[in-house]
């Protein structure tokens, strides 16, 4: 599926969304997201002392961490809620339920009496993985995949997988002997999804042949 | 000249300073005044002079900064390491360069620099295609073998390296002639162990046990192996000590050999005896077997199996006659003092002239009936303690012809030319064979799921088809279990699969295993983002 056809299927809800991936996923794998974090500005100096003592969702040790860990349960995320009024949100699995998140956790701080702005949100990183259900020679492939334009770095002493990356795309991909990937470093959902059709070619050239 | 002060015998006031000493002297009397040589510190540009203290003395008279003494202590650092790492000069020197390279010749102080030496270290000798474990240099250094990789990789990235792939083989070498542990062991037994040990890791290779998984738990696996192989003496303990690396992954990788070379084993005749416990006993047998697979051109392995039909023929052969000792049952029989196998094996040998032995049907029952006898005797001294004499007398003394070395596998070979050998086995790697089952799990538990489902919404054509396939919860059955143990047939997977299902999530998508985004996107999506 090339690029057109994902920014198309974007465009629809969230639902249909995973529906057509998954209709799609019958032939060919397709990355599922797992992972979205994003950031958004209260725009206000926060008291954490004061939020965790009074919302019940809320931890607070500034001996282990300085800032509050806030949980809601829909969509199901965690946001670390910092003095500054900066808020990260992780765990949401669509762009939208992030920014749903964030806007709860906001409306939770300013029902804490705090006077909340919604500002500057942002998706800093999308994660995404998948199963391309084949083996693959990472050694075949770290020997061959280096060039000016790409980077494949296998390091078996300090990481099981491969890692690569491109030098036009901040996206990384891992890549595991078992046939399993990682997409990180997206900032968009296209990105994740034309990072894999670059990459899916390319592993296919290296799966495992079996005399 | 003459001061303020008196002096304090002739209260004259011509006291000079001493020149040697510096006390101010009367010149009258000649009495060394008291020391009072205190200069007051007043500021301003009028004020006297600070006094000047030297920084960097070495050695008599030689006065050396800050910047030539850091230098001298980081040259002498470097030297010491490199000796600790076992490097030439050659190698020492090189290190050197690249790191006054790196470092503008300004070298460093500090708590990096000993790691920035080791990722130095570390860099020159894999561009020499000679492989040093990090975990060694590491441990060397003191830090985290994490924290040694991002010095390597900022050393590599700044110099743009281009570094050689990890060679395992290398570094199976490397630890082989460097391991204390086999100090003692004479060179040419060495020299097996080093083929057989490169032969083996070869294997490894080639059947995923090396990739993805750090190299020196593989390598300190295969040297326990091979040493028992050669009847060296060796703990895994020890190796795993020497060589800075887990135990538990060493006994795990240990373990996935066996297990791969008992797959292996499968194929020759007794190979369904053949198991973790006792693979040791047949490896020459397995690990001939794979050379001889080695040997074989690729063409003729998708012919047929026929070119070695002879020759699993003579292996076979080999292994049954009395005097190669690494058959089942080689320990226990010949101590018996019967000479009805010397017997039977001449009446093998002599089988095509069987007219030749004159025995009657009298006599030959009573041999039987003895041979019997001797047999269940023997079966019982096997039995019992005897399992672990068996164990220890263990005998591998054809471990020392049966190694031929001919197979290129055990010399150093390209990837793709190891990939292209076949050794008698092709496996998928582990972490995908459990993915392989997880999923197949998973789409039981799906189909369960669905009967139970099925089950629930139409009773009437549940209970007459697929009583005997469910697992539901029946309240008889669940009044007897309840004064035993009552048996839990649905977890948690099975509950959010039912959920999934009735969501209509498609089974496809169920099956991946990724219930949180499922649950995410299908399930709590409907209150949470409409």
């Amino acid at each position: 599926m090339d690029i057109d056809h994902w920014s198309e299927v974007n465009q629809l809800p969230d639902n249909l969304q995973s529906l057509f991936q998954a209709e799609f996923s019958d032939n060919n794998p397709s990355p599922i997201i797992q992972n979205i974090v994003s950031t958004v500005n209260l725009d206000c100096k926060l008291n954490l002392q004061a939020i965790a003592s009074k919302a019940l969702n809320a931890e607070y040790n500034p001996k282990r961490f300085s800032a509050v860990i806030m949980r809601i349960k829909e969509p199901k995320t965690t946001a670390l809620i910092f003095k500054s009024g900066k808020v990260v949100c992780t765990g949401a699995k669509t762009e939208e339920a992030s920014k749903i998140a964030a806007r709860k956790f906001a409306r939770i701080v300013q029902k804490l009496g705090f006077p909340v702005n919604f500002v500057n949100f942002r998706i800093q990183n999308i994660v995404a993985s998948c199963d391309v259900k084949f083996v693959i020679r990472l050694e075949s492939m770290a020997a061959t995949c280096s060039d000016e334009e790409h980077s494949a770095v296998y390091e078996p002493e300090l990481f099981p997988g491969l890692i690569y990356r491109t030098n036009n795309s901040k996206v990384v991909i891992l890549v595991f002997a078992s046939g399993k990937i990682v997409i990180a470093g997206a900032k968009v959902k296209d990105d994740v999804f034309t990072a894999f059709d670059k990459i899916y070619p390319l592993l296919q050239q290296y799966k495992r042949v079996q005399h | 000249m003459e001061t303020s002060r008196s002096c304090q015998s002739c209260r004259n006031k011509a006291l000079v300073p001493d020149n040697d000493t510096g006390n101010m002297v009367c010149t009258s009397c000649g009495v060394v005044q008291e020391f009072d040589n205190y200069q007051a510190h007043i500021g301003g540009i009028t004020g006297p002079a600070g006094t000047y203290v030297r920084i960097g003395t070495v050695g008599s008279g030689s006065v050396n900064n800050f910047k030539e003494n850091k230098i001298f202590e980081a040259q002498k650092f470097i030297e010491d390491f490199m000796f600790k790492l076992g490097l030439s000069g050659s190698k020492s020197h090189e290190v050197r360069l690249l790191v006054e390279k790196i470092t503008d010749a300004e070298y460093g102080q500090g708590n990096w620099f000993p790691v920035f030496v080791g990722a130095c270290a570390y860099v020159v000798m894999r561009k020499d295609h000679k492989m040093l474990p990090i975990a060694e240099v590491a441990d060397l250094v003191g830090c985290d073998v994490y924290e040694l990789g991002r010095m390597i990789t900022r050393v590599v990235e700044f110099m743009d390296f281009k570094l050689p792939e990890f060679d395992i083989v290398n570094s199976f070498e490397r630890a082989i002639k460097r391991c204390p542990s086999f100090g003692e062991v004479s060179e040419d037994v060495v020299k097996k162990m080093l083929q057989q040990g490169i032969f083996l890791m070869h294997c490894l290779i080639k059947w995923f046990v090396t990739t993805g998984r750090k190299p020196m738990p593989v390598v300190a696996a295969v040297l326990v192996f091979v040493g028992e192989l050669n009847q060296v003496s060796v703990k895994m303990e020890d190796i795993a000590q020497e060589l800075h690396v887990t135990l538990a992954t060493c006994r795990r990788r240990y373990k996935e050999l066996l297990e791969r070379l008992v797959q292996v084993a499968r194929v020759l005749p007794w190979g369904k005896d053949v198991t973790v416990k006792n693979i040791l006993k047949n490896a020459p047998c397995v690990i001939q077997y794979m050379e001889m697979k080695s040997l074989a051109k690729c063409s003729d392995k998708k012919q047929s199996f026929e070119p070695f039909e002879c020759d699993i023929d003579g292996l076979v052969g080999d292994c049954l006659r009395k005097e190669i000792g690494y058959g089942f049952d080689s320990c226990t029989i010949e101590d018996s003092s019967s000479n009805y196998f010397e017997l039977d094996r001449s009446s093998n040998l002599d089988s095509d002239y069987p007219d030749k032995f004159q025995i009657s049907p009298e006599c030959l029952s009573m041999i039987y009936s003895n041979f019997l006898d001797e047999v269940s005797l023997v079966k019982a001294e096997i039995g019992g303690e005897n399992i672990r004499k068996r164990r220890k007398t263990f005998d591998l003394q054809a471990c020392t012809d049966w190694w031929k070395g001919k197979s290129d596998l055990s010399k150093k070979l390209f990837l793709k030319q190891i990939l292209d050998k076949d050794v008698g086995l092709d496996v998928m790697p582990p972490s995908f064979d459990k993915a392989c089952l997880a999923k197949e799990k998973r789409r039981e538990k799906i189909k369960a799921a669905k009967l139970r489902i099925q089950r629930i919404m139409h009773p009437e054509i549940a209970n007459s088809s697929y009583r005997n396939d469910l697992c539901l919860f029946e309240p008889e059955k669940c009044e007897k279990k309840k004064r035993k143990r009552v048996k839990v047939d649905i977890d948690w997977e099975d509950l959010i699969i039912e959920t999934l299902l009735l969501h209509n999530v498609k089974e496809e998508e169920i099956e991946k295993g990724h219930y949180n985004v499922l649950l995410a996107l299908h399930v709590f999506s409907d209150h949470g983002i409409e």
